[in-house]
């Protein structure tokens, strides 16, 4: 019995870890800009592109093989600096004004340029590079094996998890960015330059995006149409736990990526449907999601 | 000390100021009377840059600062403390009064003194500073509101409708903080909205009227 349980729940938190760094930096961006990020998915796919040819680039140089490791953060870290202020400050910014539709399509167009960007600079086929997985190796512990890189994903979500709440409670510009999310107007009449704070929040949640892009190529590839894919999925997790919630957008994601699995193991017809399934049960019983009220969105 | 001219603004399609022109100088506490609707709030906003203005100019010091983002004018010197309080729920009192401090990256030699300050006149924040904002009552919030535009207000301060809605034992507690901020502070310039006007008769140097957007000859 442990020997089926462990794996799959091995399987679905490691799952549940990408999809938390997607999802958490989607509710991130709405809950401070107030705009939901259709091309938000594009950035963790742009993310995964970015880390394997980093990674492919480093063994095919002939570099010390560990360097990959650092390269998943970097190549996250240089989407985010590249595109977050560039997206944000030309495309983002002059919507801020307008209506939720307006919003909608003018990121939804993003999404699509970006997508096909991607198939310019990066080709139609998949990209494997999974130089940190087979590095890191398996380990054994009571008889079940376990990807030693599954076990560094759950750390490194948990790791994210910890880090967002610290900097949002006692940082200082995490604490502007929370009154900002409380309340826009006073922020701006209190003296925070709100126009500085939509840049920074906006290119955390490129980051945490590419991030979990970067992070998800060593263990199953990029190609084209995961930017859709991841897109779709980051939205289910963010309206399960409720928009603007970062723990409930971790907490969703474990609930969404277990669905994932548990029909992946059991009801392989389902994998794809199963997400869903299980934001339509969480809505109806809660509208707002788990951790969301109709009134105040917190970070 | 802060010039407003010709001050016109809109709300969606809607001329809520017509061309509004006044003017307030350091150590005068001057009082905006208008009923509700006539467009108190509107003023107070746009002159904090939180309203798209249509036209107008506001100069503070002599230089124009309505082309400045809100937090620009904040910076130089102007709180407002509007009218619903407007606390961060989530925040306690203290960091609530510390908001603007920490927006404009005061030293902490700067803060503390401020802070201060801000206990001195107001003693009884020092008694609620871990209260959560969400947590106070609708009197100690207008309170907490103000302290957190002294923070700011080195030259201009913007109370709206503080009196709304205070009991009278707050109302006259209220009052006598004001009386004890222009003590303390003799050079700011203060602008007050009430929608009565014998609530503020002792505590007003100057009284100008307003009525559905216009101001008129009090």
């Amino acid at each position: 019995m442990l020997q089926t349980i462990i794996p799959l729940l091995v399987d679905a938190l490691a799952n549940a870890a990408l999809i938390f760094f997607v999802a958490v930096g989607l509710t991130l961006v709405f809950s401070v800009l107030r705009i939901l990020n259709v091309a938000h998915g594009s950035l963790y796919s742009i993310g995964a592109y970015v880390a394997a040819s980093v990674g492919l680039w480093i063994v095919a140089a002939g570099l010390p093989e560990w360097l990959t490791f650092p390269a998943l953060l970097l190549s996250a870290a240089f989407v985010a600096l590249l595109f977050g202020p560039l997206i944000e400050k030309t495309l983002v910014r002059w919507t801020y004004d307008k209506s939720e539709a307006v919003q909608v399509l003018v990121t939804f167009g993003l999404f699509l340029i970006l997508e096909d960007l991607q198939r310019m600079v990066f080709g139609v086929q998949s990209v494997y590079q999974d130089t940190p997985m087979s590095l890191l190796g398996i380990s054994q512990i009571g008889g079940i094996v376990y990807l030693n890189y599954q076990l560094l994903l759950i750390a490194l979500a948990i790791v994210v998890l910890i880090a967002l709440k610290v900097f949002i409670a006692y940082s200082r510009t995490g604490k502007l960015l929370a009154a900002v999310v409380a309340d826009r107007e006073v922020s701006q009449a209190m003296g925070i330059d709100t126009g500085k704070m939509f840049v920074i929040a906006f290119t955390i949640g490129v980051f945490l995006a590419a991030l979990g892009g970067a992070l998800a190529t060593p263990t199953s590839g990029v190609s084209p149409g995961l930017g859709a894919e991841t897109m779709v999925l980051a939205f289910a997790v963010a309206a399960v736990g409720g928009l603007g919630q970062v723990e409930g957008a971790a907490l969703a994601s474990i609930i969404v990526a277990m669905a994932k699995v548990l029909a992946i193991y059991f009801a392989p017809a389902l994998d794809a449907v199963a997400p869903y399934l299980v934001m339509l049960v969480v809505l109806i019983v809660r509208p707002y999601g788990l951790f969301g009220s109709g009134a105040t969105r917190r970070i | 000390m802060l010039e407003v001219k010709e001050l016109s603004v809109e709300i969606a399609g809607v001329q809520v100021l017509r061309e509004l022109g006044f003017s307030l100088r350091a150590g005068v506490c001057t009082v905006l009377i208008g009923r509700n609707g006539a467009g108190k709030t509107t003023t107070l906003r746009a002159i904090m840059g939180l309203l798209l203005r249509q036209k107008g100019s506001i100069y503070l010091d002599g230089k124009p600062v309505h082309d400045l983002p809100s937090h620009a004018r904040a910076e130089l010197g102007i709180g407002y403390s509007p009218e619903d309080r407007r606390l961060i729920g989530e925040f306690s009192i203290e960091d609530n009064i510390l908001l603007p401090a920490l927006a404009l990256n005061m030293s902490a030699g700067e803060r503390k003194r401020r802070l201060e300050e801000v206990y001195e006149l107001l003693p009884e924040l020092r008694k609620l500073r871990q209260r959560p904002g969400g947590g106070v009552s609708g009197g100690q919030g207008k309170m907490v509101a103000l302290g957190r535009a002294l923070m700011v207000a080195d030259k201009v301060l913007f109370l709206d409708e503080p009196f709304q809605g205070l009991a009278p034992a707050l109302a006259l507690e209220y009052a006598r903080t004001l009386s004890k901020l222009r003590e303390h502070r003799p050079d700011i310039a203060l602008l007050v909205t009430e929608s009565s006007p014998k609530l503020l008769d002792e505590i007003a140097d100057e009284t100008l009227q307003i009525e559905r957007g216009v101001l008129t000859a009090a």
